[in-house]
């Protein structure tokens, strides 16, 4: 028997998927050790290794490859508990990381002060040379001042460094020759240089990737190559893949040497995730994922069977946080969840977060002293949740205390307390149904012609309310909702990408260039893979064009139907690949417009997946619930509700709503109308019903 | 005049819910159509800088929703969708307008707003808006800012007072041939006005769609609620303030030889917090000048409106509710106020305007400790310069557009320091700026530095936003750099014992490696080898410097806002160590002592 684990250390739990050659799975739990990540690892591997029955020794001895997810580089930078890092500039241009982009979010805002940059100002050093926007060098690397500042670098203990020079990406000369007397002059110390990591215009991008890139070089190395080590310790011989923010996975080596693709690496597997259930529930390649925490609600996007990537993720608050700039997995947040408070505003309007309640004092029901109302309270008002029967029964919650802290909402509102409960619900969904909004229509796409996969231990509070605001019509909620990002890295291919600019226009159209381009690119990308151990040898190519059209400012990323160019009728191709995603995104299209190409890309995946689990057709049938209790749905008003437990519901199962199901990690609700089916997979296949406004 | 009111068949009003509902989704619609108009902008003052705004108003003229515009943009949005009701009785679906007329409502010539009547069942119900600033506007001389212009005519901004631009879906052609034929850089001008387009059809589809969710009589119910909501938001916090008459002034620059004297601008501010209003009366002021100085209607009360809701709870809704609230009072044929035809107001939306802001936040102050925020920079030089000339790389093409690099230190507050990418009064730190990389592949030019001065920002227990020291200038062939600089005689004041910001400089600097100081008002043009550069103003502080927490002035010289000569001799505060070795730190004892030395000489 051979096994593949996956591995995702959230900040609380350490979340591990087990699966057999046959498609079945386990999951199991255990406290994450953010000292020794090893630990908690090794003891969520164990709770599986116990529920299979087998010992942990031979668990791990016969894995042939384990994949492993981690927040460490995130909570490295949040800690601010990255390495010592010098950011190397060109000469009057020190304050890149400063300035960033400009913008911020709250036009009459004056209570906050200025987020500092990621490298600090005196940590930053100043490189006397310049490059032209044709990459012409206007100033010479000025070797004799640059080696004062590497021996001062050397002197002051630099753990790293980064090094981000104006047009590198047109003429790289000057970063390259940075980085030789780097490595001379400053043995074992990493570095990042721009062009290599990140080769695109806009400086800031480029800077604040690379400077996010070097800070974790000493620490990623370390982890990972200790995390290796322990495994090899404990038998496991099989191949090491870690999961990057790209959405894929990647040897552990080559990780080390781009750590900042471990940035936000969990939140971007819950869209592999996502697609998988779709695919394997035959529900499409269009699909919304959403992950409801304690207090954030994630959610990115499936499109045409591709994961949506973005070059715009930040870390922190948009414009003011700092930029990853590399392409990842669009996964966009807000500060809605099961924690999060309802409050009323001095205009008298009911508002719910961002401010949570998060573990500890918890939400009022979990009687630690939590006195404010939250949307798991106001579940628990309305009969969703069990008191008696909360997270399987380990958690018992306090019915009085979320009924105290309700009321007093509702006393102010003027509502009753079941009347308050129902609109704290509503508010919630509305803060989701907008995340979505912009991660769809303002990007052009139809939710309504979409599936939504909804993981996260909230989840199933309220997903059928949200895809009935939306038009939605099929929510799948995976009996692994709780786990989803560690399902998904099950199922993750092997993804590498580079690009690199070649500015040419489709009226003058430079084909040597660009083919040599696309040529090198491939030829790199089936290096990397010819390098892989084992059987996953076998990449599929895909080709990517960032243009706009000339004069416009923002590039919009098109997916290119070939890999060479050979004459006028692959130009005209591209240039109505462009305006067609241009029109469905800006709803206009300009059809005399020249378009300008800039970036190219070409990604290599290789499918490592096991067989997704073969669909059996299951017979339906009307299961019996184990209880019942009363459960308010709003205008609907308050019914005496089916109950079942997720453990007596069998493949086939049909449950028209209202009623609950409760899983030991999350409960669904099915509200008055809608309907639930368990599927072969035992998945919870929801429906909406259609044209009720539920207000 | 309320014809929507006779419409309304339910005047129950709706439940707090649904109230949320749906002024979340006509946000989010005013969201989508800003990120349209961004991304799908051809001229860096639109696609990279922000300089637009969109927004949605009711079919009789009251502000809905704006999202997150320049307040300088929207706030007046109402007076242009009047011009259309009251201009043309023939309004259906499928039209669309072209407004760009100071005297009609708009801010300033440069200003083009795009206006797409949206109708409900063959009802007019709301107006989407979609205004920005272009990079070229046929004035006279190649700038969209004609400080010189002694009135419209020598201004020459090609101006549409409101004129059909499509019928039926289908753009009129011959609006497009006026522009094509006028405006600098046809090509970018018609891509800027697509992407208008664009943004207002997006409006009136999301529009049409929440009509369609949720019936035009809910949605006309909501927006009678949203404003009396908003309303009672402004009133509530109004009530928070004390009941004070304040009067407060300042000055702009002279900028000879278009004004020989300092401007002085007046406000007066009336708090009744037991009625919950406040007025801004502006009527003591200049009339109209003969230059392109003059405030617009639009911009006068924008501006006003601008500097109390920075001294409010910015979580208030900005619409036509809460504006309720608060008068602006203005006098025909004043320089801030409505501008009588044809003086100019090429120039509305940033200097006498950007006075207003601050002197307004800074009759706040007057209230209190606590109250009112400094003033912040708004020195418009070089680095916000209207760039013109050809371009080498692509066969002599010529180009003109705006640059926005400017940083422009914010002022500080009672709780918070001044913003660093402020970009001034008007821009409030929501534009975004350009990048140098990005400036340089699109325009034939090179900086030759964009960063920090140190030791800039006005001293105070919050301290004042740095300024910020750039330079460009033309690669192979010349290159005219026109700007109208306010800031270089009348700094950024501070409030409550919190220093003044300091004043802006711009100098020429010769191939030889001389400096050439230049005036506020500058039309350079600069040969191969030169560059043009500008220190920036700064931001005032608030409160006393000697009360500022050590921390906060080692943290300031850590991060090269602050020098440790000024923490010693403006602040009192005695660093030991070094900076670049990380050793930095303060010396506790030394500093109390020096604190306590400080008292005596400390400033009113």
């Amino acid at each position: 028997m051979s096994y593949r684990i996956s591995v995702d250390t959230g900040g609380t739990f350490t979340d591990v998927v087990v699966s057999d050659g046959t498609g079945a799975s386990v999951i199991g739990k255990a406290l994450t050790t953010p000292q020794r990540a090893f630990e908690g690892l090794s003891a969520a591997i164990r709770v599986a290794a116990e529920s299979m029955e087998i010992s942990f020794d031979t668990l791990l001895a016969q894995t042939d490859v384990l994949i492993y997810g981690t927040t460490r580089a995130t909570n490295a930078i949040v800690e601010g508990k990255i390495a010592k890092t010098a950011f190397l500039a060109t000469q009057g241009f020190a304050d890149i990381l400063l300035y960033r982009e400009g913008g911020r979010i709250g036009v009459h805002e004056f209570t906050r002060d200025f987020p500092r940059p990621y490298i600090p100002r005196n940590r930053t050093y100043e490189v006397r040379e310049r490059i032209d926007a044709e990459g012409a060098v206007v100033t010479p690397l000025d070797e004799t001042e640059l080696r004062g500042v590497i021996r001062q670098l050397a002197t002051l203990s630099y753990e790293a460094v980064a090094v981000c020079l104006l047009w590198s990406v047109s003429n790289p000369r000057h970063e390259v020759r940075v980085g030789e007397l780097l490595t001379e002059m400053l043995p074992g110390v990493p570095f990042t240089l721009s062009h290599q990591l990140l080769p695109i215009m806009r400086e800031y991008r480029r800077a604040s990737a690379t400077a996010i890139d070097a800070s974790l070089k000493p620490l990623m190395q370390e982890h990972l190559n200790g995390m290796e080590r322990e495994l090899r310790a404990s038998g496991f011989k099989g191949q090491l893949l870690v999961s990057t923010s790209i959405g894929g996975c990647l040897e552990a080596g080559a990780v080390a040497a781009r750590p900042i693709h471990t940035v936000k690496s969990g939140p971007a597997m819950a869209p592999v995730a996502g697609r998988v259930y779709s695919t394997a529930e035959e529900y499409g390649g269009d699909v919304i994922v959403c992950d409801t925490g304690g207090t954030t609600f994630d959610v990115g996007l499936v499109r045409g069977g591709e994961v949506v990537h973005s070059r715009d993720t930040w870390l922190g608050a948009m414009y003011t946080g700092h930029l990853i700039a590399t392409s990842s997995v669009d996964v966009r947040s807000i500060g809605a969840g099961g924690g999060s408070i309802a409050w009323i505003d001095s205009g008298g309007l009911l508002k719910v977060g961002p401010h949570s309640a998060g573990a500890v004092p918890g939400p009022a029901c979990y009687g630690r002293g939590g006195t404010d109302a939250t949307v798991t309270d106001a579940a628990l008002v309305l009969g969703y949740l069990d008191p008696a029967n909360f997270l399987g029964g380990r958690m018992k919650l306090d019915q009085a205390a979320a009924h105290r802290a309700v009321t007093a909402i509702g006393e102010k509102l003027g509502q009753t307390t079941t009347a308050a409960a129902w609109a704290i619900m509503k508010v919630a969904d509305e803060l989701m149904i907008g995340a979505i909004h912009d991660i769809t229509v303002a990007e052009g796409f139809n939710p309504q012609e979409s599936a939504i996969v909804a993981g996260g231990g909230a989840a199933g509070l309220n997903a059928l309310s949200i895809a009935r605001e939306l038009g939605i019509g099929r929510v799948i909620l995976p009996s692994a909702a709780a786990a989803l990002s560690a399902s998904g890295m099950q199922y993750a291919d092997i993804v590498t990408e580079e690009s690199a600019s070649r500015i040419t226009r489709t009226n003058d159209f430079d084909f040597a260039g660009v083919n040599r381009l696309l040529d090198e690119l491939r030829e790199r990308q089936q290096a990397i893979v010819a390098s892989f151990k084992g059987a996953f040898r076998d990449a599929k190519l895909s080709y990517y064009l960032e243009a706009r059209y000339v004069g416009q400012v923002w590039e919009l990323t098109v997916a290119l139907p070939m890999s060479h160019f050979e004459g006028a009728q692959d130009i005209a191709a591209l240039i109505e690949a462009f305006h067609q995603t241009h029109e469905r995104v800006y709803a206009v299209r300009d059809p005399f417009g020249v378009i300008e190409c800039l970036n190219w890309r070409v990604r290599a995946a290789v499918d490592i997946a096991r067989p997704l689990p073969t669909r059996a057709t299951a017979t339906a049938y009307t299961p019996q619930p184990q209880r019942r209790r009363p459960c308010h749905f709003g205008p609907d008003g308050t019914v005496d509700t089916p109950i079942f437990d997720a453990a007596a519901l069998e493949p086939g199962a049909v449950i028209a709503g209202p009623a609950i199901i409760e899983e030991p990690t999350t409960t669904a609700v099915i509200y008055p109308g809608d309907s639930a089916a368990v599927s072969a997979s035992r998945n919870y296949l929801l429906k909406p019903t259609t044209g009720s406004a539920h207000q | 005049v309320k014809p929507m009111d006779s419409q309304t068949t339910n005047t129950a009003s709706l439940d707090p819910v649904l109230t949320t509902v749906i002024a979340n989704r006509i946000d989010g619609a005013v969201r989508e159509m800003s990120n349209t108009l961004l991304r799908a902008a051809r001229s860096g003052c639109i696609a990279v800088a922000r300089d637009f705004s969109c927004a949605l108003v009711t079919a009789d003229n009251r502000l809905l929703s704006s999202a997150e515009g320049l307040p300088v943009h929207v706030f007046g949005s109402h007076l242009q969708t009047q011009a259309m009701t009251s201009l043309h009785k023939d309004i259906r679906e499928g039209d669309a307008f072209l407004h760009n007329d100071p005297y009609l409502g708009n801010t300033h010539s440069a200003d083009q707003t795009v206006l797409v009547p949206i109708f409900i069942d063959g009802v007019h119900m709301f107006t989407a808006c979609a205004k920005a600033h272009q990079a070229d506007i046929g004035n006279s001389i190649p700038t969209t800012y004609h400080a010189g212009a002694r009135d419209v005519y020598e201004e020459g901004a090609v101006i549409f007072p409101c004129v059909r631009l499509q019928r039926d879906y289908e753009t009129i052609d011959d609006v497009v041939r006026i522009g094509k034929r006028r405006i600098r850089v046809p090509e970018q001008w018609y891509g800027d006005l697509l992407a208008a387009i664009g943004s207002a059809r997006i409006g009136e589809r999301r529009m049409k769609e929440l009509c369609a969710k949720y019936g035009a009589d809910v949605i006309r119910r909501f927006i009678e609620d949203w404003f009396d909501y908003s309303e009672r938001r402004a009133a509530q916090a109004i009530r928070e303030l004390p009941a004070a008459d304040v009067e407060n002034e300042g000055h702009h620059d002279a900028i000879p030889p278009i004004l020989t004297e300092p401007v002085r601008i007046h406000v007066k501010l009336h708090f009744d917090p037991a009625g919950g209003r406040i007025s801004v009366d502006l009527r003591d002021n200049v009339d109209c000048l003969p230059c392109g100085l003059n405030e617009s209607e639009a911009c006068a009360m924008n501006n006003a409106l601008t500097g109390v809701f920075n001294c409010l709870d910015a979580t208030i809704p900005h619409n036509a509710g809460s504006f309720r609230r608060i008068e602006v009072l203005l006098r025909d044929g004043c320089a801030v106020g409505k501008p009588k035809f044809p003086h100019s107001a090429s120039v509305a939306t940033t200097n006498f305007g950007e006075r207003i802001i601050s002197i307004v936040q800074g009759a706040f102050a007057k209230l209190g400790i606590g109250f009112g925020l400094a003033e912040g920079a708004n020195s418009h030089g070089p680095a916000a310069g209207v760039i013109s000339g050809t371009d080498f790389r692509r066969r002599g093409a010529p180009y003109v557009n705006q640059m926005i690099i400017m940083a422009n230190g914010g002022p500080a507050g009672p709780i918070a320091d001044g913003w660093v990418t402020y970009g001034g009064p008007v821009g409030n730190g929501l534009q975004y700026r350009d990048s140098i990389e990005l400036d340089e592949v699109m325009y034939p030019l090179i900086f030759s530095h964009a960063k920090v001065a140190p030791g800039s920002g006005g001293a105070g227990r919050r301290r004042g936003g740095p300024a910020q020291d750039v330079a460009y200038g033309p690669r192979r062939d010349s290159m005219t750099v026109v700007y109208v600089c306010d800031n270089t005689a009348h700094a950024p004041k501070g409030a409550h014992g919190g220093h003044s910001g300091r004043c802006a400089e711009n100098t020429l600097l010769r191939k030889d490696g001389s400096a050439e100081v230049l005036p506020g008002l500058a039309t350079v043009v600069l040969e191969p080898g030169e560059f043009i550069r500008s220190i920036e103003a700064s931001g005032g502080g608030y409160g006393n410097p000697i009360e500022r927490e050590a921390e906060r002035v080692l943290l300031d010289v850590i991060d090269g806002f602050e020098t440790v000569d000024r923490a010693r001799e403006l602040y009192g505060v005695v660093l030991t160590g070094q900076l670049h070795d990380g050793t930095l730190a303060v010396d506790g004892e030394a500093t109390a002592k020096s604190r306590k030395h400080l008292v005596p000489r400390r400033r009113a």
